[in-house]
């Protein structure tokens, strides 16, 4: 089912974020732990009649046929961007620490005063 | 007149100031006095966004519980910002966003709009943070941040497809008719983590050492007073509310809770480090309050944070101006501060007094109350912790003064400006004048959150 | 050792959360949702939809329900443009050397490429209230223009002050839109405009408008990102 498969790639992302030390591959991990999450939300709404479509009013559509739900998509959409967000700003410190320390690797990094 | 431009007028000013950017920081100070008096005018209840219904749309609510947490917010960051007005120009729009970041957080009723603004504030937790110039413990409060809050994601989530609503009030009506305590428990648990990382609860708590340990004078108070504030404000209403904690979940909370308590105050006491001591000491002070929440002692804990954001304020912003000029926090460095600063040194003692809870002082009649209340509901074990833990912060505390009052081998010249020994004495006097006259404390009491009201009365 | 015990937390909270979830009666099973007890069953009666105009009712959602999570979310990206510009730039700045220089062919195809994305960007932003798509995904694509225009050009640089102003103009004009339902009608972000009839191109009263601004707002902040990224300090 895809809302264990959901779970999976969580835990996978969770799993790289607390065992890797090189900068860029922690925020790769925290991308795909948000994946997975992305994808379960998605999971909730979904309903697996095969009358149901997507929830769009158009010529061919008509109001009174079953939808799925469409509030997780809403949600969805707004989760992804903020995803977005906090990966732009990731790699932006993570271009700070290498012009700091000239190195990604967390184990490398001597404490400078 | 609505509640919604508290949080409108912040955002309208940050998109504008970027055009503009010299003036950011004194725009801010205008939208900050603006907000100060909005809210001493604002009239309570609830407020809709778009002209939708409870459950179809997003609605504010504003009870006594909000505006007390959004007057301390506000006028915290005013005054920050103005002490801060020369040294930190630039931080004008990030500023204007945390503003609005937290006023959305404390107002909203709606669990999805409350991830929104727990990511707004906390990109610009991280963004204010950048001032320390450390990178490294910028990307770890980031990494810490985005995990805390997708965890906080998935627990609405799992309660949207439970429950079908994601209104507070709506939701917390239907757990209470639904009744099966033990299908709330993972989705509980997983916003109890979600939040603990931003509130300093013990084992998510990792960035504090390294954001707070290298701070200067605008993030230091910004993130320990105001942001740890507004976190245990909110923290506060969902444990009341919808996190109705029993039984074994029960247990395992307050465990976590005492452990960290003890754990703060310990690793305050086993450092040299100045800044490190404030940080522990704030850390041990969430756990109390979060552990007050929840026994359900509402009122002193409100009281407490209260106490807390202002001393922290006064500490943190004498210790950092003095760690800029001097160039090093540890104890040895800065002995005999106060030698030519008597009137900071008297403000700073007067805060460490109140924090420690000594008598005089209003700390010592919160915590007396809340021990009270404690011992009223027979957790015995839980006030020997605490007081435990008061012991060890009176020796830790009392070693960092006898350093800063008494000479060592060099002579330290720092100075406050006059802004900064203003906002010294008067938070110093508020903080005594409530500990010697406290019959205003108790004209609120327990029935300022009304959340539960609106539950049973809708 | 630390292998270790990340493995066992991050197993330990998988297993946590898939045995509670299977375990629990109100969790429904997957592909069973039933709207009639959610919120959603609301958004789908016929006067609803009538009152909205619009036929995307995901879009209805997102602009016209849940209008101010959406004002949240433009703030995220808003203020992590800001984030990224204020970490990474310098007062002068030109392009990342990074030692490889694109043949013609390249250069003059993209700028025809560059034209076609961009009215694919604009198509998909208009009709977002009739068709899957809006503001997110067509800033999105317009940003990917401009992107594909630095990456083709080792030379070229975008006109980053007008996509300040795009940006901060964009921005200001979504909270004045709410603003004014403030003024004219009673509540902050209601629709002030009529709603027209549903698969119209003009029709939902203000959704149409919001979701422009988004698209602009949205392509020139991550063009803006990308900007900083690819540029450094002038070395000489």
């Amino acid at each position: 089912m895809i809302q264990y498969a959901a779970i999976i790639l969580f835990v996978f992302g969770l799993y790289g974020l607390f065992t890797n030390k090189n900068v860029i591959k922690m925020i790769i991990s925290l991308n795909v732990m948000e994946v997975g999450l992305n994808i379960f939300i998605i999971s909730i709404g979904f309903n697996s009649d095969p009358n149901s479509i997507a929830p769009i009013i158009s010529s061919t559509n008509q109001l009174s046929s079953v939808f799925v739900d469409p509030l997780p998509q809403a949600l969805v959409l707004t989760a992804i961007v903020i995803g977005v967000g906090t990966t732009a700003l990731g790699l932006a410190i993570a271009k700070n620490i290498y012009k700091t320390y000239n190195t990604f690797e967390l184990d490398e990094m001597e404490e400078s005063a | 007149m609505s509640a919604i431009l508290l949080i409108a007028v912040p955002l309208l000013a940050a998109f504008l100031s970027i055009m503009m950017k010299k003036l950011s920081s004194y725009v801010l100070l205008a939208v900050g006095i603006f907000n100060v008096v909005l809210l001493l005018i604002l009239p309570d209840g609830f407020v809709r966004i778009g002209e939708f219904n409870q459950p179809l749309g997003i609605n504010l609510l504003l009870d006594t519980y909000s505006r007390i947490a959004l007057l301390l917010l506000n006028s915290l960051i005013l005054v920050i910002t103005y002490l801060n007005l020369k040294s930190y120009k630039t931080y004008g729009t990030i500023l204007l966003l945390a503003l609005a970041g937290l006023n959305g957080l404390v107002l909203t009723n709606d669990l999805f709009n409350f991830f929104v603004f727990l990511e707004i504030s906390g990109i610009a937790a991280y963004l204010i943070t950048t001032s320390n110039k450390k990178p490294r413990s910028t990307f770890h409060y980031l990494m810490l941040g985005a995990v805390g809050s997708s965890l906080f994601l998935f627990g609405v989530i799992i309660l949207y497809a439970m429950y079908g609503t994601l209104n507070m009030v709506g939701m917390i009506r239907l757990i209470q008719a639904n009744g099966n305590y033990k299908e709330v428990i993972l989705p509980f648990t997983l916003m109890f983590i979600g939040l603990g990382v931003e509130a300093k609860l013990l084992p998510f708590n990792s960035w504090v050492k390294g954001v707070l340990g290298n701070s200067n004078t605008l993030s230091g108070p910004m993130i320990a007073s105001v942001y740890a504030g507004s976190m245990s404000f909110v923290l506060g209403r969902l444990i009341t509310n919808l996190f109705d904690f029993q039984g074994s979940l029960l247990t395992v909370v307050t465990i976590i809770l005492a452990v960290g308590i003890l754990a703060g105050d310990l690793m305050a006491f086993a450092s040299t480090k100045t800044r490190e001591i404030l940080l522990f000491s704030s850390v041990a002070q969430a756990s109390i309050i979060a552990l007050l929440f929840v026994n359900g002692i509402i009122i002193w804990a409100v009281y407490l944070i209260i106490a807390n954001a202002l001393s922290k304020t006064v500490m943190f912003l004498v210790i950092n101006k003095a760690t800029k000029d001097i160039g090093s926090d540890e104890s040895q460095d800065l002995r005999g501060l106060f030698i030519k600063n008597i009137l900071v040194g008297v403000t700073f003692t007067l805060a460490t007094l109140s924090v420690m809870g000594l008598p005089l002082l209003v700390g010592f009649k919160i915590k007396l109350a809340f021990l009270t209340g404690l011992a009223d509901a027979n957790h015995i074990w839980l006030i020997a912790i605490i007081l435990i833990a008061s012991v060890i912060e009176g020796i830790y505390f009392v070693r960092l003064l006898v350093k800063l009052w008494y000479k060592g081998d060099k002579e330290i010249n720092v100075s406050y400006n006059f802004s900064f020994k203003t906002v010294f004495v008067i938070i110093a006097l508020a903080l005594l004048v409530f500990g010697t006259y406290s019959t205003p404390l108790s004209y609120l009491d327990n029935s300022i959150d009304t959340v539960m009201e609106e539950v049973n009365n809708g | 050792m630390k292998n270790i015990f990340g493995f066992l937390i991050s197993v330990t909270l998988g297993v946590f959360i898939i045995l509670a979830l299977a375990n629990t009666d109100a969790f429904p099973e997957f592909g069973s949702a039933n709207t009639d007890n959610r919120v959603s069953s609301q958004y789908l009666i016929e006067d609803n939809v009538n009152d909205i105009g619009s036929g995307n009712i995901v879009t209805a959602i997102v602009v016209g329900y849940r209008g101010f999570d959406t004002l949240g979310e433009v703030t995220v990206l808003f203020i992590s443009a800001l984030g990224v510009a204020f970490m990474l730039s310098s007062p002068k700045q030109e392009r990342l050397d990074l030692k490889f220089r694109p043949n013609f062919m390249l250069r003059v195809g993209s700028k025809i490429l560059f034209g076609i994305i961009l009215v694919t960007s604009f198509y998909i932003i208009l009709h977002g209230h009739l068709t899957p798509g809006g503001g997110f995904p067509g800033g999105a694509i317009i940003a990917s223009s401009v992107l594909l225009l630095y990456l083709a050009d080792d030379k070229f640089r975008s006109n980053i002050k007008s996509f300040k102003i795009l940006e901060g103009v964009a921005g200001s004009l979504f909270v004045i839109i709410g603003l004014l339902g403030l003024v004219l009608a009673t509540y902050f972000l209601q629709n002030f405009l009529p709603a027209g009839n549903i698969g119209e191109l003009l029709s939902a009263g203000i959704i149409p408008i919001i979701y422009i601004l988004i698209g602009l707002k949205v392509g020139s902040e991550i063009a803006g990102i990308v900007d900083n990224f690819l540029t450094e300090e002038e070395s000489a």
